[in-house]
């Protein structure tokens, strides 16, 4: 048990396989910040554009699976 | 005969496929459809959660990496058709120098932009919020106002001690130039004891942030639109004049 004004984070790091899973893509010349899941399919996770047009838009929705 | 099975099979597939991306899109923002919008002029910028600098933080956190925005903000600046910048914030800090760069980023850039302090726009958050022409802030909104942390070895206490004590005077200095409130009172709320528990500093709240002059006013969406729309009015009518002559 922890006690303690330090977040878990900061205690135990999260594995850096977490990271390596992440990545930064250009999908139709918009960058997306994506997961790459367990069977190979890259999972959008955040929508890096300041168009508020493409926040709109489904093909980019958090959570959708680009291939 | 045998034809129609196969258009059958097709049909069936691209009903599946339909079925399984709306099935898709209801689990991601239960709603089957998103509203579509005409073309913007004003784009938005979002910053939210932690602002990530040098130091990569744990995937579970929520964090604006600047390296992503730094490019964002050249497009602004370049593209013609975007005339305005939102700039919204909901962050709880994060890296001193990723901030700044932000905030000059933000403060350099030519077209109107205007910053909506949301939630809360804490530590390196401030000057963010300040480096845009018109700052607003919701009226539950807050900002901390605190001096400046590190976490972690340090090696070389007396000039990390110089080197974090300067970096202070920069964030200090941003804010000030960069916004109505003056340099003491900014320092005094810095400083300040007996507001945060066991901590020095200041939790200022929305309207106690227009009244030290940090943020221009107390508003919202529409507010920020407005502000926005006539600055962009504005900045048309100066560049029509120059044509003319």
């Amino acid at each position: 048990m922890l006690y303690t004004p330090l977040s878990t984070t900061d205690i135990v790091p999260s594995a850096d396989a977490d990271f390596q899973k992440r990545q930064c893509v250009m999908h139709n010349g918009k960058q997306l910040y994506v997961e790459e899941m367990e069977d190979g399919q890259l999972q959008v996770l955040q929508l890096l554009s300041t168009d508020p047009n493409d926040f709109m838009n489904s093909d980019y929705l958090p959570g959708t699976i680009l291939r | 005969m045998e034809k129609e099975p196969s258009k059958k099979d097709d049909q069936n597939q691209g009903d599946q496929a339909n079925n399984s991306s709306l099935v898709q899109k209801i689990q991601q923002l239960g709603q089957s459809n998103v509203p579509q919008a005409p073309d913007s002029n004003i784009h938005v910028l979002s910053i939210i959660g932690q602002v990530e600098g040098h130091v990569q933080l744990p995937a579970q956190n929520k964090t604006t990496k600047y390296e992503h925005l730094l490019p964002q903000l050249i497009a602004v600046e370049q593209n013609p058709k975007i005339e305005g910048l939102i700039i919204l914030l909901n962050t709880v800090g994060g890296d001193v120098e990723a901030g700044l760069a932000l905030s000059e980023m933000i403060a350099s850039i030519s077209k109107p932009t205007v910053s909506i302090v949301l939630g809360g726009g804490h530590s390196i958050g401030v000057p963010i919020a300040v480096s845009a022409d018109h700052s607003f802030i919701a009226p539950t909104a807050t900002m901390t106002i605190h001096p400046i942390r590190l976490n972690g070895l340090v090696i070389g206490v007396p000039q990390t001690f110089e080197y974090i004590d300067k970096m202070q005077d920069r964030v200090i200095d941003f804010v000030v130039g960069h916004s109505n409130i003056d340099g003491e009172k900014f320092k005094e709320l810095m400083f300040a004891q007996g507001n945060l528990t066991r901590d020095i500093g200041t939790n200022v709240l929305g309207e106690k942030a227009v009244e030290y002059g940090l943020i221009d006013g107390i508003g919202g969406v529409s507010h920020a639109m407005v502000k926005l729309n006539e600055m962009i009015g504005d900045n048309n009518e100066g560049t029509e004049e120059q044509v003319i002559q």
